[in-house]
């Protein structure tokens, strides 16, 4: 098999890859926001709370996570797809990570901005959404970008849940035609073809936004 | 039974067993990874064609997922004749795919230096590589001591990855009990336990680190 073969072959799985990276956009940007605004905006126990469960997504290992959820649930009487499962956990680790960016835009604002809101009338929700996040939301942008891609590396481990993605598919072609170094190499370049793109626009946007990777991970 | 207590108990001396082992290779990646990191920004600073070569190289490890990494050495390095036990492969893997990572952090640090102190160095004679590592690295240390100390505490959640090539550390350790039980609930639960308990006290601890170093930067 030529290396272009094997690529197209391992390409195969780029719809599980590219479903798993969408679902888990839908869990992850939801979470983020609502878990950031919340640990920005509750006192007390509300905010032990959530930050209980942001910790929760965000400090447990993803592969104990991914392997917990897939392997426990059905014991629980939850039997639902590998999809589900992967993209509901990479989305919950990836959004935990996200809302501490949201979370560091909203503080990073002068205080002045919500005293000002505050002076004018508005109501607390009111200043959130038409003073704190317009201006809070250029900042999250870069770490946003950076987890994004964090997400779509991350879909590469459902292949250890049985989901034909890029990965499973070169563990497949590599038992069929035993050439490891050709399809393994294959597999990393399937992979930078899709986050190469991602890496330099999020390198862009960061030297014209000025964040630093502070709040940047690795899954 | 949904959650058998006794029996979660009786698997924690196995997993606390096999902690070691991730203990270790956390350790090792920590060494191999910061080495390996500050190698390669000082390589994209020494001249035009390198810093291209070392960028590009650099974005390639941070836009393909560490399990594919992991496959990678795992399965190509004995193609070119070079065995090599499954936990080095693991310990080279991880610092490699994290090298990318602190590579940036290393950057950041370099540039925080103030410009005088390069051309002190120079004023006295020091040739570049020796104005990095005599002059520069120790004063960029207390910068980035939290973001590194950061990715230390990724690098530790990486190690269950290693279970994917048959490494026997704590995730390992679990699944082993999971397959020989059909029970996942109780190994699942006692492992990530265990994890998140460890990398929640190693976050308070970079916390602390980060919040001494601000207070004696202030003085």
């Amino acid at each position: 098999m030529s290396f272009f073969e094997v690529l197209s072959g391992i390409f195969q799985g780029l719809n599980v890859t590219l479903t798993v990276t969408a679902l888990g956009m839908l869990y992850a940007v939801p979470f983020a926001f609502a878990a950031g605004i919340a640990q920005h905006c509750w006192r007390g126990l509300a905010y032990g709370a959530v930050t209980a469960l942001i910790e929760f997504w965000r400090s447990t290992s993803v592969v104990i996570l991914l392997y917990g959820f897939y392997y426990t649930l059905p014991s629980f009487g939850l039997r639902l797809s590998g999809i589900t499962v992967g993209s509901m956990v990479l989305g919950l680790h990836i959004g935990a990570y996200g809302s501490q960016a949201v979370r560091g835009a909203l503080q990073a604002l002068d205080k002045g901005q919500s005293e000002a809101g505050r002076s004018l009338g508005l109501r607390g929700w009111q200043i959130l959404m038409l003073i704190e996040l317009p201006q809070a939301l250029l900042a999250m942008v870069p770490t946003f970008i950076n987890q994004f891609i964090q997400l779509v590396k991350g879909t590469a481990l459902v292949s250890l849940v049985t989901l034909t993605d890029m990965t499973f598919r070169a563990k497949e072609i590599s038992q069929l035609f035993y050439d490891p170094p050709k399809v393994y190499f294959a597999l990393l370049v399937a992979y930078f073809i899709l986050c190469y793109p991602a890496t330099i626009i999020g390198r862009w946007v960061e030297r014209k936004v000025g964040a630093g990777r502070k709040l940047d991970h690795a899954v | 039974m949904l959650f058998d207590l006794s029996f979660a108990l009786s698997t924690v001396p196995k997993i606390a067993g096999a902690l070691w082992t991730s203990i270790l290779v956390a350790l090792l990646s920590c060494i191999g990874a910061s080495l390996l990191g500050f190698g390669l920004e000082i390589a994209r600073r020494s001249n035009r064609v390198m810093r291209y070569a070392m960028r590009f190289l650099i974005d390639f490890i941070r836009s393909t997922p560490l399990l594919v990494q992991l496959y990678f050495f795992y399965f190509v390095l004995p193609s070119y004749g070079i065995k090599l036990p499954a936990l080095a492969i693991g310990v080279i893997a991880i610092s490699i795919y994290y090298s990318g990572y602190l590579a940036e952090v290393f950057k950041a640090g370099i540039d925080g230096v103030k410009p005088g102190q390069f051309e002190a160095a120079r004023a006295l004679g020091l040739k570049r590589l020796q104005t990095i590592i005599l002059v520069i690295a120790p004063q960029m240390l207390r910068n980035i001591a939290a973001p590194m100390g950061n990715y230390f505490i990724g690098i530790f959640k990486s190690t269950p990855y290693l279970a994917a090539i048959a490494v026997y550390e704590a995730f390992g350790a679990a699944l082993d009990i999971s397959s020989d039980t059909f029970r996942y609930t109780e190994p699942m639960v006692v492992v990530g336990t265990i994890f998140l308990a460890i990398a929640l006290v190693l976050a308070w601890l970079v916390r602390r680190l980060e919040e001494h170093l601000l207070i004696s930067a202030k003085r």
